[in-house]
C-alpha cells in the first residue's frame, strides 16, 4: 500500500552522493501541488517513490510522519552497531522464524522491505509477539538514519533502535517534528543539482 | 423490538457520546459503552486528556491507561473508555488535516460496505424472564418466527449477511433454525453466535453437524481459547471469536495455538483504532481474517467501523451492525442500509454531524470537562 494520497506525478533521478555511491532520489507531486522527496541507496526506486508520497502528504498537511500514523512512542532513538544479519523481505521466513522463537529482535532493512506500510505491519507483528525492532540503515548514510528515525518514532516497544554495520560516534538521534520525514536534503550537494521533471 | 441472546434480553441500549474540542476550533466525535462505570471513567479520562496533543494518540493512551498492559487498572472498561476518546481524537485529527477517517487510517478503498443483520435468538413480543424464554424455546415451531424475521430484513434492506444470536438453550433449536434459515436463503452468509454458552463437547458435536450448511463462520461456539481451538480442529467451517481474542496480549497465543480463523474485533474491547489496526495487520500476516464486531452502537461508532473496513485491505467480511435496529440516532444524516450495504460518508473525519436536538432527546446525563474561558 502506498501513502493515502493521490500522487499526480513522480520523477526518480540518479545522483552521486559524497561517499561516491549512487543514490536514487524521487520527487512526488500530489494534487494540491505539494512536493515530497524520497531516496534510496539500494537502487530500488519503489521505496524512494513510497517515501516521497508520504513526505508530500506530511508537507501538504504540515504534519510529521508520526502525526500521520497515530502518534510517537519516542522523541529520541538509540543507535547501535550490529553485525547480525537482517531478515530478508520474505513473509514466510519471517512468520516461521517468529513461531520458532528464533528472534528477540526483528532486524529489518526498511529499504529492502520497501514501504512504510510494510514496516508498520512488521511493527504490529512485533508488538503482538513482544519482539523488538531494529531498523537497519544499510549504508549508515545520514538520510537513511533520519528515515529510520521517523519510522522508529511510530514503533511500539523500548527495544526499538537503529542499527548499522560500522561504529558511529553518535549514540542517539532526535526524531524530527518537521513535516513529512524531516530529512535534511541539503546534506548531499548532488540533491540541489537535480533538474526535476514535471510540473511545478 | 426485543433482542435475545445467550447473554441478554434487551429492548434498549445506553451509550456514551463524546465530543472533543481542539484548540484549533475543530471538534471530533467519539462514542463508547454507556454503562455507569464507563461513563464515570470517560469523565476521568477526558480530564486526563486535557492539554494533550490529539494528533498523538500514543500520548492519550499513556495519559489515561499508562504505558503497559499492567498499568491499565481499569480492565475492559478502561480500554473501552479510551476507545471512545481515541475515536474522537482520530475524528478531530482527520477533520483538521482535511482527510477522511479512512484515509488517515490507511486509505479510502471502497465506499460501500456490506453489513450483517443480527437475528435474535427468538422473536418475542416483549422482554421476558429467562423462564419464559426457555418455555418459548421448548416449542420448536417458534423457529419459523426467526426465519420470517430474517426474510423481512432481506426484503426491507437487501441484507445478504445474517448473524444468528443463539440462546444456546438447546442444540435442537439451533440445528432446526439454522437448517430453516439455510433453506430459506440458500445464498446468504449466515454466522452463528452462541457467545460460548455451549460447553466444548456439546458445541463440537453441534458444529460438526452444522458443517453441512456451509455457514460463514461459527462465532464463539464455545470457550475458552483451548476449547475453541479443539473445536476449530474438528470442523471445516471457519471459527471466529470476539470473546477470547480481544486484547493485544491474546493475539500471539491464539496464533500459536491456531485457535481461530477470524478475529471479530470490537473497536471498544481492543481500545481504539490504532490497536484495532495493529490487530488486523498481525492477524492477516499470520493468515487470520480480521472483521468488525458491533453491539448496537449509534451512528458515530457504526460509521467509524465503516471507515475501518474501507481503510484496511485486510478486512474482507461484512461488518456487524446494529444501528438499523435502533429507533433513534444522534446523527443528522440517516445511516441507512440499502441492498445490504452502508455507504461511507463523504467529507473529512467521520463525515457525519451530531444532531443536538436528537442528542438532547436521548440524553440521560451530560458532563462538560475543562471548558477554558
Amino acid at each position: 500500500m502506498a501513502a493515502p494520497v493521490s500522487v499526480a506525478y513522480t520523477h526518480v533521478h540518479s545522483i552521486r552522493v559524497a561517499s561516491g555511491a549512487e543514490a536514487l532520489v524521487a520527487r512526488a507531486l500530489i494534487a494540491d501541488g505539494t512536493a515530497g522527496f524520497g531516496f534510496t541507496l539500494n537502487l530500488d526506486a519503489g521505496v524512494a517513490r513510497d517515501m516521497a508520497a508520504w513526505d508530500a502528504l506530511g508537507r501538504s498537511r504540515k504534519v510529521s510522519l508520526f502525526g500521520l500514523l497515530g502518534g510517537s512512542f519516542r522523541r529520541k532513538v538509540n543507535l547501535a552497531r550490529d553485525e547480525n544479519p537482517s531478515i530478508p523481505p520474505d513473509w514466510t521466513a519471517l512468520r516461521k522464524g517468529i513461531l520458532d522463537n528464533r528472534y528477540e529482535l526483528l532486524r529489518i532493512d526498511p529499504f529492502a522491505w520497501g514501504s512504510v506500510e510494510l514496516v508498520q505491519t512488521i511493527a504490529a507483528v512485533a508488538a503482538s509477539f513482544d519482539l523488538g525492532i531494529a531498523l537497519l540503515a544499510p549504508n549508515a548514510h545520514p538520510w537513511e538514519i533520519q528515515y529510520c528515525a521517523a519510522l522508529a518514532a511510530t514503533i511500539k516497544g523500548d527495544d526499538t533502535r537503529i542499527i548499522f554495520r560500522k561504529e558511529l560516534s553518535q549514540k542517539q538521534i532526535q526524531v524530527s517534528s518537521e513535516p513529512g520525514f524531516g530529512i535534511d536534503w541539503e546534506l548531499e550537494a548532488g540533491f540541489a543539482g537535480v533538474r526535476w521533471q514535471g510540473p511545478g | 423490538m426485543v433482542h435475545a441472546s445467550s447473554m441478554y434480553v434487551i429492548q434498549k441500549t445506553e451509550r456514551t457520546v463524546i465530543e472533543m474540542a481542539l484548540e484549533n476550533g475543530v471538534t471530533g466525535l467519539g462514542e463508547t459503552w454507556g454503562t455507569p462505570d464507563v461513563y464515570a471513567l470517560a469523565r476521568r479520562f477526558a480530564r486526563d486528556c486535557l492539554g494533550k496533543d490529539a494528533f498523538d494518540r500514543v500520548a492519550l493512551r499513556e495519559a489515561t491507561l499508562g504505558r503497559t498492559t499492567y498499568d491499565n487498572r481499569f480492565g475492559r472498561n478502561g480500554l473501552a473508555t479510551l476507545a471512545g476518546l481515541d475515536l474522537a481524537a482520530w475524528d478531530a485529527t482527520a477533520r483538521s488535516l482535511e482527510m477522511s477517517l479512512a484515509e488517515l487510517i490507511g486509505a479510502r478503498r471502497r465506499d460501500s460496505i456490506d453489513v450483517v443483520s443480527t437475528l435474535p435468538a427468538a422473536i418475542l413480543p416483549q422482554a421476558v424472564s429467562r423462564a419464559e424464554l426457555t418455555a418459548h424455546l421448548d416449542d420448536l415451531s417458534n423457529t419459523r418466527k426467526v426465519v420470517d424475521f430474517a426474510l423481512e430484513q432481506r426484503r426491507k434492506s437487501g441484507f445478504r449477511s445474517f448473524k444468528l444470536k443463539s440462546a444456546a438453550y438447546s442444540p435442537e433449536w439451533d440445528w432446526k433454525l439454522l437448517n430453516e434459515l439455510r433453506e430459506a436463503m440458500p445464498g446468504a452468509r449466515i454466522r452463528f453466535d452462541p457467545n460460548a454458552n455451549y460447553a466444548p463437547a456439546t458445541a463440537t458435536e453441534l458444529c460438526r453437524r452444522l458443517d453441512s450448511l456451509e455457514l460463514e463462520f461459527f462465532e464463539d461456539p464455545t470457550g475458552e481459547l483451548e476449547g475453541i481451538a479443539r473445536l476449530k480442529a474438528a470442523v471445516k467451517t471457519p471459527v471466529a471469536t470476539n470473546m477470547w481474542v480481544v486484547r493485544d496480549e491474546h493475539l500471539a497465543p491464539a496464533i500459536r495455538r491456531q485457535a481461530v480463523d477470524v478475529v471479530l474485533g470490537d473497536l471498544f474491547m481492543w481500545g481504539g483504532i490504532d490497536a484495532w489496526r495493529r490487530m488486523a495487520r498481525t492477524a492477516h500476516a499470520f493468515g487470520l481474517k480480521p472483521a468488525l464486531h458491533s453491539v448496537y452502537e449509534t451512528g458515530i461508532a457504526t460509521v467509524a467501523n465503516l471507515h475501518l473496513a474501507s481503510a484496511l485491505a485486510e478486512v474482507e467480511y461484512p461488518n456487524d451492525s446494529g444501528l438499523h435496529f435502533l429507533s433513534a440516532d444522534v446523527l443528522a444524516e440517516a445511516q441507512e442500509v440499502k441492498d445490504g450495504a452502508m455507504q461511507l460518508p463523504a467529507g473529512s473525519g467521520l463525515g457525519v454531524t451530531l444532531d443536538r436536538g436528537k442528542l438532547e432527546n436521548l440524553t440521560l446525563e451530560t458532563t462538560e470537562v475543562g471548558r477554558c474561558g
